[in-house]
């Protein structure tokens, strides 16, 4: 038996490409469905006449344009990069704790992160919102206090400790962080209607301003979170034998929830609150092409764009002209998908 | 003499309880020594110790060089060690759990090369696993299950191979198995095996030495025959034993009831 006659888990490159048509149909289907009708084949080749070095007339009129270009793209490109986001950052979370319920709206990174930004909106300067600003900062820092409280009481358990514990754990956090926030809320009473729109998830932007807000942190992260894929496949076997093989467990598994609580903080303080992302598409993943980080985490980063994107169109065609929260769109597939992993995970000790 | 491993005064502590005692041990290369002694004696800390993955004080020296000065990679390419309990990951097949044991040689960000997989499927091959590759490791039986373990460990090309209880879960026919290969790789790869072990009639058929430790110290040490006495055995396993050795058949520790536990269940019929 030779080298050739093995096949380890690999990406290959024509799922990737696969994945990235989906993802573009998904693009095109969302940049033409709304309230005004645009012609499809005008909207095509606007898309084109965008890309580099290509100079085409789409013959759409300049509201046409308008409509296209400052409305429904720049809605189109955040929901790409928060669902890329939290679905990436969940299958980096079910890595690092080897624990396939883990999620970012799970594990308190996001009522942390809501937390942080409730603070901003409440009490900091109202200055425009910049990718340094002190939202995506005090988001993130509320995050990195979800994760790490979730973490500490999940792991304080010791006799009968499972993968639903630490579950459990991200529940009490998280319920606690947004009594919190809810007080804090109510107490500036001013500020309660944007906090409460943030809440419940949405997109609605203001042409391109959030997706320049969150880029920065979206590439890091996700940077990051790839290039530790084939380490957190040595995770998975168990923190004493990754040792045995040369890799420093603490090190990956703090590199990793950083990241993806950066990311998720991050898109968190735009998007607000939206749930289950981060199960759902890593999953679905892993039972079509493979468990392997190496395959789960890009092809994540994808299908979570795509995902999130088909979420935002029901959320905004469902009762067209009136608006669901997409947080409410993702909760009413995730939760029964939810429950289906919960049934059919085994070996959830840990 | 070329040692492969060298312990001195080592002590491990978790919390307030000492784990490990002032423990010497030194593995010559190519030396086949099994570590016995009752539950909680110390073994597997040891094992844990020798790969970097238990915290300890003292000095541990790898072929010469100091465990605490190498690097965690350096470490992995010198030691492997197979588990008493492998964490089996859902969905992983044979070929990829086998796959990682190249972790110490692959780069950061580069896969596995054409060298690695010719590694893998020659390992894969030595343990006839090879129709194994595609399955799962969860649905794997205890025997290919301890097979696929071993290969993961060979994969890693580490001169030093640490076993942990390997034959624990085997009935007797795949431990036996299982104890034959390793002594085949051993002579094969010329390994330097250091093997916990729960059955004493095999720890004294098996390695050239034995180890035996005690609530965290060494308390005996030598040829089988030497470190197997009923005695030693009476007050560190609290067991009754007899011992037969003969040269053909090596040596063989069967349990005993004492005749007084004997007496007392099964009392004489009074009239």
């Amino acid at each position: 038996m030779t080298g050739d006659e093995i096949r380890p888990s690999r990406l290959h490159w024509w799922w990737l490409v696969g994945a990235l048509t989906a993802l573009s149909a998904v693009v095109l289907v969302a940049a033409l469905l709304g309230a005004v009708h645009l012609d499809p084949s005008s909207v095509v080749v606007s898309l084109f006449d965008r890309l580099p070095f290509v100079d085409v007339d789409s013959g759409l009129t300049d509201r046409e344009e308008a409509i296209l270009w400052d409305l429904r793209m720049p809605r189109i490109v955040l929901g790409g990069l928060v669902g890329a986001t939290l679905a990436v950052a969940g299958g980096a979370y079910q890595g690092s704790f080897r624990n396939p319920l883990a999620d970012p709206y799970l594990l308190g990174v996001a009522a942390g992160a809501g937390l942080g930004a409730t603070i901003a909106i409440a009490y900091g300067p109202s200055i425009p919102s910049t990718p340094f600003g002190p939202l995506p900062l005090l988001a993130f820092l509320g995050g990195i206090g979800g994760v790490a409280a979730t973490y500490a009481i999940g792991y304080s358990v010791r006799a009968g400790r499972t993968a639903v514990t630490l579950i459990l754990a991200g529940v009490a956090v998280a319920a606690f962080l947004t009594a919190v926030q809810t007080y804090l809320q109510q107490r500036n009473a001013e500020t309660l209607r944007e906090v409460y729109g943030w809440i419940l998830g949405r997109l609605s932007t203001v042409g391109w301003t959030e997706v320049w807000m969150v880029l920065p942190y979206v590439a890091v992260a996700t940077v990051v979170i790839l290039a530790g894929a084939r380490r957190l496949d040595v995770l998975s076997v168990g923190d004493d034998e990754a040792v045995t093989l040369g890799v420093d467990p603490t090190r990956v598994r703090l590199v990793t929830v950083l990241a993806a609580t950066l990311g998720t903080a991050a898109v968190v303080a735009v998007s607000g609150l939206i749930g289950f992302v981060g199960i759902i598409v890593p999953h679905t993943i892993r039972i079509v092409f493979g468990t392997s980080y190496r395959i789960v985490l890009p092809l994540s980063v994808v299908f979570g764009a795509a995902f999130l994107i088909l979420a935002d169109l029901l959320a905004r065609t469902i009762s067209a002209p009136a608006e669901i929260p997409i947080g409410v769109v993702t909760a009413f597939f995730g939760a029964p998908f939810f429950a289906a992993v919960l049934r059919s995970s085994r070996g959830l000790g840990s | 003499m070329t040692l492969a491993l060298s312990l001195i005064d080592i002590r491990v502590r978790f919390d307030d309880a000492t784990i490990l005692d002032s423990v010497e041990l030194a593995v010559e290369r190519g030396e086949w020594v099994g570590l016995i002694g009752p539950n909680g004696a110390g073994k597997t800390t040891l094992l844990r110790a020798i790969t970097g993955a238990a915290p300890f004080e003292g000095t541990v020296e790898i072929n010469g060089k100091q465990l605490l000065a190498m690097k965690r990679r350096e470490l992995a390419r010198s030691v492997a060690l197979v588990p008493q309990h492998p964490v089996l990951p859902p969905g992983m097949r044979v070929v990829d759990y086998v796959v990682l044991g190249r972790t110490p040689h692959l780069g950061e960000v580069t896969g596995p090369s054409r060298h690695d997989l010719d590694v893998v499927a020659s390992v894969l091959e030595a343990l006839s696993l090879s129709e194994f590759v595609d399955r799962e490791v969860t649905t794997l039986s205890g025997g290919e299950l301890q097979r696929v373990v071993i290969a993961r460990a060979l994969a890693q090309e580490s001169p030093i191979l640490l076993l942990d209880e390997p034959t624990t879960a085997l009935d007797i026919g795949k431990q036996q198995a299982v104890l034959e290969l390793v002594d085949r790789l051993r002579r094969e790869r010329d390994l330097t095996v250091l093997s916990a072990m729960h059955d004493l009639t095999i720890a004294g058929q098996f390695p050239d030495r034995l180890v035996m430790l005690s609530g965290g110290s060494v308390v005996a040490e030598g040829r089988g025959r030497d470190v197997l006495n009923p005695e030693l055995i009476r007050v560190h396993f609290g067991a009754e034993v007899r011992i037969f050795d003969d040269d053909f058949d090596g040596i063989v520790v069967v349990p005993v009831r004492s005749q007084e536990d004997i007496n007392a269940s099964n009392p004489r019929p009074t009239k």
